[in-house]
């Protein structure tokens, strides 16, 4: 296992009339994030609000290039990324002790906070696919290049970590600094992983290492 | 974080504390069981919600110091409200550093603010001040700046400081209002109701009437001769004799000062001070030494002239003589003054606040119960008492929100 420090390369907020970042998403031109009432969408150029969806949004949030996916209560609601509105509800895999939200290859992934674990799931139904354990507490969750990576937030301590999606062994850790929170994960396809930070309002840029 | 808690917690913080049970009341997790003991709390059932807070914190990992600190905190203020005033402070302390070294500060701040409630109702009130400044202006969410100029009222309150204590009262109901927690202004207006319901009766010259407490406040800068009857001294401007400790003497310079200018028999005196319903010899020679007791205390500012049929106060370079009565005289009005507060007392939190001995409190509270004055609910040691009507539990568990946030 690979292990070195987090390097941050930009932070994003805090945010006016923002308490905390809860999931975080990427559509390829905004950075997305949800902040307990409303889906806000940052232009990553100027770290400035676009756009607001008035819409619950509690935790993870995902994007499969036209629909965005978000976690309220026990449910993940489906919404159209033009307009707003809310066109589906499957029920969250772990009956609201759900955390991230990531879509990858057809399905979302769940991370459920307190269990330790990463689901798979079908999207239009919410069925379990397979589960995948990890050893620290789940935040976000996302894939890029065929790797898996999520953040762990434990006490007081959060890291980002990509795990073999098979085994759930860990095969690279990037410790967050002390008191830097991970609530939510995103890719932006590229070598920076987006970070939501949780009470502190922030999302930051954090570079994925390259792969040998 | 998770979806649901965090929902819950939303609500809980927006005064909501039914939404929030809504969404958690089925799970048995660390931060449910923590959101479940604050909404209780919130909703009246403190044992209920002690309960739930104490398994909390058990639940919480080792990792999780912050999550259980807040959890001692929820549960310190569910002592306060109970005043239950022995629960350990030292606790309290420890979780208040655990929250300040791990950037918890609005949570901190909490902690200090139930600390310094908990000296002021003991009475403490220059340790009270001290807690408080410790806070200092670190930027605070709005309930939690309620409590704070709650705190602060107080202690002008107390120190007859009836400007600093409006001053106070205003800002917390601005903070009040801007939180949005309709039972934080209703404490903050019950709050004021103190300022604006007589605190005293002054008796001058045979007649009575009720002060505010801002007039009782202007008196101490009156040139009249006072006998107050809170303090039990007699008092001009800066020089004031004590005589808590001689009840007797007391007693005359009260009877001799409401009659004054005229003069009081000496039956009267020996009926009032003596409590003796016929006077024989023996009183009216007790009387002639207590007299001559008081006249030595009062020469720095009264004289006390015999008269044809008793005796008569005369007050050195004044014309003024004046009573500071309480509202209602009550033989156990120390113990209702502090039940005044509408909350639930343990006898032994009143003997710890009154400084009386927990065998003269309880005493005291059967004498008052008898006559209904004050209401006992629980049993054995989680007997509490309050006086009539009862306003039901109070509304003030301030517990900042976002306890799970982080």
């Amino acid at each position: 296992m690979k292990r070195s420090a987090a390097e941050i390369v930009t932070e994003y907020g805090p945010f006016p009339g923002v308490e905390a970042v809860h999931g975080v998403s990427y559509d390829g031109t905004h950075l997305w994030f949800a902040s307990g009432d409303r889906l806000n969408a940052v232009d990553p150029a100027n770290g400035k609000i676009a756009r607001s969806l008035d819409v619950a949004a509690h935790a993870g949030t995902a994007f499969d290039g036209r629909h965005l996916f978000q976690i309220a209560e026990d449910r993940i609601q489906k919404i159209d990324a033009a307009s707003g509105a809310v066109i589906g509800t499957i029920p969250a895999p772990g009956g609201g002790g759900d955390s991230g939200l990531a879509w990858a290859e057809g399905s979302l992934w769940v991370g459920q906070y307190r269990d330790r674990r990463i689901h798979q799931i079908d999207p239009d139904t919410g069925k379990i696919l397979r589960t995948i354990e990890s050893k620290r507490f789940v935040t976000g969750v996302t894939w890029v290049d065929g790797e898996l990576w999520h953040g762990t937030w434990e006490g007081e301590d959060s890291d980002i970590r990509r795990i073999d999606p098979d085994t759930g062994k860990v095969l690279e850790q990037l410790d967050m600094p002390e008191g830097t929170m991970v609530s939510g994960l995103e890719s932006d396809g590229g070598d920076r992983l987006f970070c939501g930070g949780g009470a502190s309002g922030k999302v930051r840029a954090v570079r994925r290492p390259k792969r040998r | 974080m998770e979806s649901l808690i965090i929902a819950a917690a939303r609500a809980l913080e927006a005064g909501d504390p039914l939404g929030a049970l809504n969404r958690v009341a089925l799970r048995n997790d660390a931060p449910s069981l923590a959101l479940r003991g604050i909404a209780m709390a919130q909703l009246g059932d403190l044992a209920k919600a002690k309960t739930l807070l104490r398994s909390a914190a058990r639940a919480f990992g080792p990792r999780e110091a912050v999550a259980r600190a807040r959890c001692v905190v929820a549960e310190a203020e569910i002592a306060l409200v109970s005043r239950e005033l022995n629960w350990p402070p030292k606790a309290l302390a420890a979780a208040r550093t655990t929250l300040a070294s791990h950037g918890d500060l609005a949570n901190a701040a909490h902690a200090g603010h139930i600390e310094a409630r908990r000296l002021l109702l003991l009475g403490r009130i220059d340790e009270a001040e001290r807690t408080l400044a410790e806070i200092g202006a670190a930027p605070l969410p709005p309930a939690s700046l309620v409590v704070r100029e709650l705190v602060l009222a107080g202690i002008a309150i107390r120190r007859l400081k009836t400007q600093e204590a409006r001053a106070a009262l205003d800002r917390a109901g601005k903070a009040a209002r801007q939180a949005g927690i309709a039972a934080l202004v209703a404490e903050v207006e019950s709050a004021n109701l103190i300022l604006n319901t007589p605190a005293a009766r002054l008796i001058a010259r045979g007649s009575e009437h009720p002060l505010l407490l801002g007039e009782v406040e202007r008196l101490a800068t009156s040139t009249a001769l006072v006998v107050d009857t809170f303090h039990h001294v007699v008092r001009k401007q800066g020089v004031a004799i004590s005589l808590g400790t001689r009840p007797v003497l007391f007693a005359l310079a009260r009877l001799l000062a409401q009659a004054w200018p005229a003069d009081v028999s000496r039956e009267a005196l020996i009926a009032g001070a003596f409590q003796a319903r016929h006077a024989d010899e023996s009183h009216r020679a007790r009387l002639r030494v207590e007299i001559g007791r008081l006249r030595t205390q009062l020469e720095p500012l009264a004289k006390i002239s015999a008269t044809k049929q008793g005796f008569e106060l005369a007050p050195r370079k004044t014309n003024d003589v004046l009573v500071l009565a309480r509202p209602v005289e009550e033989k156990h009005a120390a113990v209702l003054a502090i039940l005044a507060d509408g909350e639930p007392w343990s006898s032994s939190a009143l003997a710890l606040a009154l400084q009386m001995s927990a065998r003269s409190v309880q005493r005291a509270l059967d004498e008052l119960a008898r006559s209904n004055k004050v209401q006992s609910f629980g049993h054995g040691r989680a007997r509490r008492w309050m006086t009539p009507p009862v306003p039901g539990f109070p509304t003030g568990l301030l517990l900042p929100t976002p306890l799970l946030k982080a």
